[in-house]
């Protein structure tokens, strides 16, 4: 069934609705946020067909969501929020996606943008150096098996107490950085051996580390609470569980699909494939894709720990130390409580290319954010602005406490190669007063800024909407790429 | 999974290093944020060593033109629901050990194929990097069926 705009009703300018009574297997709404020109650029491929698809879940709550970056996946879309009940609904590992909890930390320094500019060849050749990058580059610690356990059962917090941290690090990210239900025995053998080597590496793709400036801010209070002042430097890191993440995701979207006959499930898209909650089959996934998630903090702190010491290493005691703002998840799964006709029901929220943006007082932010609400942080494509946001109570009820996580692709990665030279886009980034190392010119073409969205069209939405507000905007000046 | 020794008695083999048959046997067409393989073949054997070559040459572009030698052999045994989950099953199988022994494996051997489970020898050689990081082979727009020209047809998406 085809999809046009006159299908969907027009609740404000930046939010739309495709009624339960479009689609005889629809069981709730579904609700997407956008302007006008971002809804246009929606229609271009399957994303809503696979929205459509996401409300069929068994046991799906109120409504599935879309953020303005949106774009097409495999069985949900990229840019997805959808709740089921908790625990007689289903998990589906599709409504996470095959990087489990990749996500992005930002740092902050309390060195200027000025004071770092005669730094800033040096520094991005150190990190180029020191941060693992590419495809098939190991990291700097190989786990045994009972370290690996360790990774995937505690978290980053293991971590910091093996040095690779500071203590007050863990109540800057979400969760604390460990899900408790993880079980390192819920992981595949095939799993724990592609992400053994893999700690503290980046990975390739559109992951990155990006050193910018903060050049503008829009919320002075919350800059002021989250200690973000203008020409400050501050280093993003996005990346994710790496390949121990991915096996997780095909293990148990292989397992789920030959166990729905059994549970009586029928879908219309294999990649939604799911069982209920409860189910053992459920139980073991949620447990694993916890173990995955510990894992991909785990490499955000790893990185973190080369960064600083590589900040040290060309700045010496001046560049003082750097903080985190916060981490945060963009591909989980996590059981929350949130206000469903008029009650308080617990729920499995699965988001999948989205951002937790908790407002003030939330019971799960700790003391540090409790009062401001949480940093939301979406880095942009590379080469273009990053914004630091906060989450509002609006986003409670309009998206299960959820915004967008990034740009959003719109540009295919051979388009991207055809269109686009990776040299040419290094010499212009160049004349911008961006450095770019990257292991790949190819590469390099394909995660081009012209491949994604307009960053400021997407946050402008979720700013517009309430479902996050702007506080900081951020100006790269080093990219390190795989 | 297991490490075999070389046995020629296999019920029936396919050597994807004939690369100029190979190379009409599948394209790559764009996808917004993944890689699309669009496989063709005579047969569903051929359609399956198609789709593993496609995989080999996202993972190393052209690894087989240069290395001929494939020392390292495992043995591949897959079960699914029908023949295009067995399909994707089969190729994740392969990329999982690609990334486990950072190979690329070129050759395949099918001791056993049916519609819904295959015993298969898979060769490779060991590779510094790939060109491109897989994250999975995905059941999206998957569908082995036959087209008007009766022959054998898939998409895989892999997700990148």
């Amino acid at each position: 069934m085809t999809i046009s705009q006159n299908d969907l009703i027009k609740i404000n300018n930046y939010l739309w609705e495709i009624p339960k009574s479009f689609r005889p297997n629809m069981r709730v709404p579904a609700r997407i946020f956008a302007s006008q020109k971002i809804l246009e650029s929606i229609f271009l491929d399957r994303t809503l067909e696979q929205l459509l698809n996401a409300t069929t879940l068994p046991g799906i709550q109120k409504a599935v969501y879309l953020m303005p970056d949106a774009h097409e996946g495999y069985g949900f879309p990229i840019g997805a929020v959808a709740a089921t009940a908790c625990p007689e609904g289903v998990i589906s590992p599709g409504g996470i996606g095959y990087d489990i909890n990749c996500g992005v930390r930002l740092l902050l320094s309390q060195f200027s943008y000025q004071d770092l500019k005669p730094h800033l060849k040096v520094l991005a050749d150190q990190l180029y150096r020191a941060i693992p990058s590419g495809v098939g580059r190991g990291g700097p610690v190989k786990l045994d098996t009972k370290r690996l356990d360790e990774v995937l059962k505690n978290g980053a917090p293991y971590l910091v107490t093996q040095g690779y941290g500071y203590q007050d690090d863990i109540d800057h990210i979400e969760s604390r950085g460990a899900l408790l239900n993880a079980d390192p025995k819920a992981v595949s053998e095939h799993a724990k051996n592609r992400g053994r080597d893999q700690l503290g590496t980046m990975g390739a793709g559109n992951h990155f580390v990006e050193v910018a400036k903060i050049e503008k801010i829009f919320d002075n209070k919350h800059a002021k609470e989250f200690g973000v002042f203008t020409d400050q430097t501050v280093i993003l890191i996005h990346t994710g569980s790496r390949g121990l993440g991915h096996q997780v995701a095909t293990d148990h979207i292989k397992l789920m699909q030959n166990v729905m006959p059994k549970y009586k499930i029928s879908l219309p898209d294999r990649e939604l494939a799911c069982a209920p909650f409860s189910s053992k089959e459920g139980q073991v996934y949620f447990s694993a894709m916890a173990a995955a998630a510990n894992f991909a903090w785990c490499n955000r702190q790893l990185i973190t720990w080369e960064v600083r010491k590589t900040w040290q290493k060309t700045l010496g005691q001046s560049g003082g130390r750097l903080s985190i703002l916060y981490d945060v998840a963009h591909n989980i799964a996590k059981i929350e409580e949130h206000q469903i006709e008029n009650q308080k029901v617990k729920v499995i929220v699965h988001r999948k290319g989205a951002t937790r943006a908790f407002g003030p007082n939330h019971p799960e932010l700790g003391p540090i954010y409790q009062s401001t609400g949480q940093p939301v942080i979406i880095p942009g494509s590379m080469g273009s602005a990053s914004y630091v946001l906060v989450g509002t109570k609006e986003a409670m009820s309009r998206s299960f406490g959820s915004t967008c996580h990034g740009a959003g692709r719109c540009m295919s990665r051979h388009e991207a190669k055809k269109r686009i030279s990776g040299l040419n886009l290094k010499a212009e980034l160049a004349k911008e007063d961006i450095i770019v190392q990257s292991g790949s010119i190819r590469g390099l073409a394909e995660e081009a800024p012209a491949a994604y969205k307009d960053i400021d069209d997407v946050v402008d939405v979720v700013d517009q909407s309430g479902i996050a507000k702007k506080v900081a905007y951020l100006k790269p000046v080093i990219v390190i790429k795989g | 999974m297991l490490k075999l020794g070389f046995k020629n008695t296999y019920e029936d083999a396919f050597c994807p290093t004939d690369l100029k048959r190979l190379m009409k046997s599948y394209e790559l067409i764009p996808h917004t944020a993944d890689i699309r393989l669009k496989v063709k073949a005579k047969t569903q054997k051929e359609l399956f060593v198609s789709a593993c070559e496609g995989m080999s040459q996202i993972l190393k572009k052209d690894f087989f033109r240069k290395a001929s030698r494939c020392p390292l052999n495992l043995k591949v045994s897959v079960s699914s629901v029908d023949q295009t989950t067995l399909l994707i099953d089969f190729l994740s199988e392969i990329l999982t050990l690609s990334q486990e022994h950072h190979a690329i494996f070129g050759k395949v051997y099918f001791l056993k194929f049916s519609q819904t489970s295959l015993l298969a020898k898979i060769c490779g050689a060991k590779v510094d990097q790939f060109d491109n990081d897989i994250k999975a082979v995905t059941y999206h727009q998957a569908e082995v069926k036959k087209n008007p020209k009766g022959e054998w047809e898939t998409t895989v998406i892999f997700d990148i």
